[in-house]
């Protein structure tokens, strides 16, 4: 455990790592745009250059190991004006595209320019000009003007989704990173990673091209519910003094997009496409009206009628939805767990050519919250759901039902947020609210236990099923 | 000739080349010897011990390089002979090549032997074309004769070695790059820790040496570590090959016993320069190197200490002769341009940079030239010296700052009067 | 041309080249391999990456940032007589620049062209290697040393008749 000094400071350094590593663990900023601490070292920026105390010249950061006794300094006049020059040369052929650009209010390069440069250009000549707007994807646009060629992209395809869908061709600065010419990576799953690490605005997502201003944005702490993996996200929307006033209403409550929030325990800074897209999922036509055999009703009138239901069923048959909350299980259970015999379903399969496993993040249950669900019901609810033949009413909670397997005779209570033909064909179909609508928490399939927050109001037509279960219980007979 | 010879040794005929030439003059007994009487470690004691300087233009001390690879660590060796020769002015290691193939071979199985070496590799420019030629010829000779594969000279010494050639990139001469690109993928340098001698050639211990560095290793097992030293200066032992071009009487390869004074190999050994063409600077080793000028020079002897001394460096051994007359903003810009064709684009200084220098000259030759460009062309140069992941940065400097220091007012008139002082003329005397 | 069959017939001498290396080296036959195809072929085509790809097992992406870093890789044909003429400083110093116009002017093209009867590719080249006989041009795989204007006309005489 070699002890190192950073400007003046001791610091307790380990082993095997390097200046970079130990400053930034200790509460020391040294700025970087090819390092990552998830890829390996490429030490092309040039912009983490320290000094060692004595020498007259500086050194990358990311690339030098500590050594008991090193003395480093991070903020010498010769490293600042050398991190100047270094800003001087990766800006001389940059275009100022920030009026423009996507990733302006998030930049590495626009926040480094002004703490470490903030002169004009100091260069005579014209800028050397590259491609722009280039299809990298089909979910990815690639602006060559705008690269710095770190190969951060490049190296996350090659180490982390190993699609091995990144490069560089040609060589000096004529060099452009390109995908492979077979598009790799488009079949790449967690393709859209590399926009989150582009320092720069040089990779942008397609779906999120021009939509909003950073700025206008706020991150929501979420969990993404593709799999049972329960990976980290930040659902962007627009902040609430934002709120547009003129345009469509309907943008103050739609999300933006959707990022990785890092976390250690389950996805570290990475997500997959699918959770790129859940506004695919959430923005789905919603069911926000109350049906009684397909007619409109009341809620309050759905929730009796449902209640009464329950009330008169003597053998009932519960699929409980793999994308309910632990507080939601939790209030079944209490509520109607023991009037029901109960099955946890999997709502949503895996979809043709979507990827089943793999050894990154990507989990074959294509639900959030089947662990959850069988901690809470126990383990007789992962069964295959089976009906008895005098089975007299099923309620069915969340997607993926296939009502024609259900027996003819028994009565249904449907409990759904979207817009399905199966809908008005339960007896009593309970409009429910969805994920971005409350907070709670799901369990991954590893046991790790993660909290979702509200990013939107619901419809106050749309019940919480927490809620919901209690009331469908009241005023029963109790059979246990 | 210029001082005493350890390389060229023999007359050059249409036949000298060949294993039979080879043989009839005393070659691969230094091996067969070494193999029965020498242990690895021994090679490398009397290869440290005669003080073999590298001659690719780093001079790093040959024996210190090989002694960080730790024998009997249960990991494949690697030995590569860095024959992608590609400083402009430079075409020595080529003689070795085409004339005295089998002295690299021999002496690549004596580094092999050293340092347990099973696979050997020469990295040959991919536009070399009678050096390859030969060179390749001699591989099958050598294999053909036992010298090479399983159980060489019936002992336990097995060793392969593959003729790699490059295809077209400066940088792959440098080790790092060269050995990027042997790994089969685009040559790019790589930045230090770890030495290429802990983890090299797919993160293989791997010694990396010009191919006039290791021709020099049978020669010093053969004659000893003390016969070596006799020859040269104290701190300079051995010669150096030189390939010599430019306005300069006799251009060619000459082997320069260290320490020989330069006034007399240029105007003697090397007949001078063209008639009517006097001496204005030298180019001493390759573009990467600071000019030197005529009165500069002449006082020098030929070793690293002497051109250390008058503020430039030996370099690879590429010294090119410029006549009066000759234009020194054309000469830069042709440098220049050579090393924004050729920088590989890893790291921000150089990729930005050469392309900036190159695009500053360009406009001052095109008569839009400001005062203030001199000025930052100095700056560029200062702030990629050491910055860079490989050498190019610092050399594309020394190329840029040498010219400037010594020939600013040919620069000062150019831009001032928007036209060359000398009529953009690089061929001295001579006039389109 | 169809799919990997032009490169089929040069697996036997990839397979003896491959000998001489140690084992999984794979990814080091890329330059060797590819040199070979384009001098089967007069350059690489898409098919010979597909079936490079698939008798290394190396990434797509490698082949293709090799062929398009390295100055002496090409995936079109250029014409018959490749002529590369250094432009570097010594070369340049002994009358480079006038050989080049000259070419330019005589074969009618400025560098990087190809003639449009297919014959001839004019480039410049940096340094060769070879300064001791400047100026040099490279005519294929060949060098030709010590040039004149002479010697230039009289050799393209002779590439044009053969």
């Amino acid at each position: 455990m070699p002890e190192i000094f950073i400007n003046g400071q001791s610091v307790q350094a380990e082993t095997n790592q390097t200046v970079m590593q130990a400053a930034l663990a200790n509460g020391f900023y040294i700025p970087y745009f090819c390092w990552h601490p998830q890829l390996s070292i490429a030490g092309n920026c040039r912009i983490c250059t320290v000094q060692v105390e004595g020498r007259s010249w500086v050194e990358i950061a990311c690339n030098m190991p500590v050594s008991e006794g090193l003395h480093i300094l991070t903020d010498s006049d010769l490293v600042r004006a050398h991190r100047k020059a270094t800003m001087q040369f990766i800006t001389l052929n940059h275009p100022v595209d920030c009026g423009i650009c996507d990733k302006a209010g998030e930049c590495t390069l626009q926040d480094y320019h002004f703490a470490y440069n903030g002169s004009p250009s100091v260069s005579r000549e014209p800028k050397v000009h590259a491609t722009k707007y280039h299809d990298l994807s089909a979910r990815i646009l690639l602006d060559n003007e705008r690269c710095i060629l770190c190969s951060r992209c490049v190296r996350f395809t090659r180490e982390i989704s190993k699609s091995n869908a990144l490069g560089i061709k040609n060589r000096g600065d004529v060099s452009l990173v390109r995908a492979a010419e077979d598009s790799p990576l488009d079949g790449d799953p967690y393709s859209d990673n590399v926009v989150d690490i582009c320092p720069v605005g040089a990779l942008l997502s397609k779906p999120f091209l021009q939509k909003a201003r950073v700025w206008y944005l706020q991150p929501t702490p979420s969990v993404c519910p593709g799999c049972e993996r329960g990976c980290s996200v930040s659902i962007w929307h627009r902040k609430a003094q934002w709120h547009l006033r003129a345009l469509d209403p309907a943008q103050n409550t739609s999300i933006a997009r959707v990022t990785p929030l890092e976390n250690p325990a389950v996805n570290g800074p990475w997500i997959c496409n699918k959770g790129r897209d859940l506004a695919q999922v959430f923005e789905r036509p919603r069911a926000d009206h109350a049906l009684l055999k397909g007619k409109p009703v009341e809620l309050a009138v759905a929730i009796a009628a449902a209640r009464k239901l329950v009330g008169e069923a003597r053998h009932a048959v519960a699929l409980v939805s793999s994308w309910g909350s632990n507080e939601e299980l939790a209030a079944f259970k209490t509520a109607l767990a023991g009037r029901f015999t109960t099955f946890v379903k999997r709502d949503h399969e895996a979809m043709p050519g979507e990827r089943i496993e793999d050894d990154l993040l990507i989990r074959p249950d294509k639900n959030p919250n089947t662990a959850g669900a069988r901690a809470i019901l126990g383990e007789s609810s992962t069964g295959e759901p089976a009906f008895p033949a005098d089975t007299d009413l099923v309620l069915v909670w969340g997607e993926g039902c296939n009502f024609a397997r259900l027996p003819a005779t028994a009565k249904v209570v449907f409990l759904n947020s979207y817009l399905q033909p199966e809908n008005g064909h339960a007896d009593v179909f309970i409009p429910i609210s969805i994920q971005t609508e409350r907070a709670g928490h799901y369990t991954n399939f590893a046991g790790v236990v993660s909290r979702f927050e509200r990013c939107f109001a619901k419809n106050p037509s749309v019940a919480d099923a927490q809620e919901l279960f209690a009331g469908l219980a009241v005023g029963t007979a109790v059979t246990s | 000739m210029p001082g005493k010879q350890l390389l060229m040794t023999f007359p050059v005929t249409a036949t000298s080349h060949t294993l039979a030439a080879y043989l009839a003059r005393g070659g691969y007994a230094t091996l067969r010897r070494a193999l029965a009487t020498m242990k690895p470690e021994d090679v490398t004691k009397e290869v440290t011990a005669s003080g073999l300087l590298g001659h690719g233009g780093a001079a790093f001390p040959a024996g210190r390089k090989w002694g960080v690879v730790h024998l009997n660590d249960n990991q494949p060796h690697y030995l590569c002979a860095n024959a992608d020769e590609g400083e402009p002015g430079t075409f020595k290691d080529r003689w070795i090549l085409e004339n005295a193939p089998h002295l690299l071979l021999e002496s690549m199985l004596l580094a092999s032997y050293a340092l347990q070496v099973r696979n050997a590799f020469v990295y040959i420019r991919g536009e070399f074309d009678l050096p390859y030629r030969r060179l390749a010829a001699a591989v099958e000779e050598a294999y053909a004769d036992g010298y090479f594969g399983e159980r060489i000279l019936g002992t336990e010494f097995s060793c392969d070695v593959v003729v790699y050639r490059g295809a077209g990139s400066y940088v792959c001469g440098e080790a790092s790059g060269l050995l990027s690109s042997l790994e089969g993928k685009r040559g790019y340098p790589r930045n230090r820790p770890p030495r290429l001698t802990v983890q090299g050639l797919f993160k293989r211990p791997t010694v990396v040496n010009n191919v006039e560095t290791l021709a020099n290793i049978a020669g010093i097992i053969a004659h000893g570590a003390e016969a070596y030293k006799k020859v040269g200066t104290a701190k300079c032992p051995g010669t150096q090959l030189v390939s010599i071009s430019g306005h300069i009487a006799r251009p060619g390869v000459y082997e320069v016993e260290y320490g020989y004074p330069m006034a007399k190999f240029l105007f003697e050994d090397c007949g001078g320069m063209l008639p009517g063409q006097p001496l204005k600077c030298i180019v001493p080793g390759g573009i990467s190197t600071k000019v030197l000028t005529a009165a500069e020079v002449e006082p020098l002897t030929f070793d690293h200490q002497s051109f250390a001394g008058a503020g430039s460096s030996l370099g690879s051994g590429g010294m090119i002769a410029i006549a009066e007359g000759t234009c020194m903003v054309r000469l830069l810009q042709v440098m220049l341009r050579f090393y924004h064709h050729e920088s590989c684009g890893q790291c921000t200084p150089c990729r930005e940079g050469m392309g900036w220098m190159h695009r500053i000259i360009d406009r001052i030759v095109a008569g839009q030239g400001q005062p203030e460009d001199i000025d930052s062309l100095y700056r560029i140069s200062r702030l990629q010296d050491g910055m860079t992941i490989c050498g190019m940065g610092d050399a594309a400097g020394y190329a840029t700052v040498g010219i400037l220091d010594k020939y600013r007012s040919e620069f000062e008139y150019w831009i001032r009067e928007k036209h060359s002082q000398l009529e953009g003329n690089l061929e001295g005397a001579v006039h389109a | 041309m169809d799919g990997g069959q032009p490169m089929k017939h040069l697996i036997p001498e990839f397979e003896k080249l491959k000998a001489r290396f140690p084992a999984g080296f794979e990814s080091s036959l890329v330059l060797p391999c590819v040199r070979r195809i384009q001098e089967d072929r007069g350059f690489v085509a898409d098919a010979d990456i597909d079936g490079l790809v698939e008798y290394l097992g190396v990434p797509r992406i490698q082949i293709e940032e090799v062929l398009s870093y390295y100055t002496q890789f090409r995936r079109k044909a250029i014409g018959r007589w490749h002529l590369q003429a250094c432009r570097n400083v010594t070369c340049s110093m002994r009358s480079a620049e006038r050989l080049i116009d000259h070419l330019s002017r005589r074969l009618g093209v400025a560098p990087g062209q190809t003639t449009p009867d297919g014959v001839f590719t004019l480039s410049t080249a940096e340094c060769l290697g070879s300064c001791g006989t400047a100026p040099v041009v490279m005519v294929n795989d060949t060098y030709h040393e010590n040039m004149s204007v002479e010697k230039l006309d009289r050799l393209l005489d002779e590439l044009k008749g053969s």
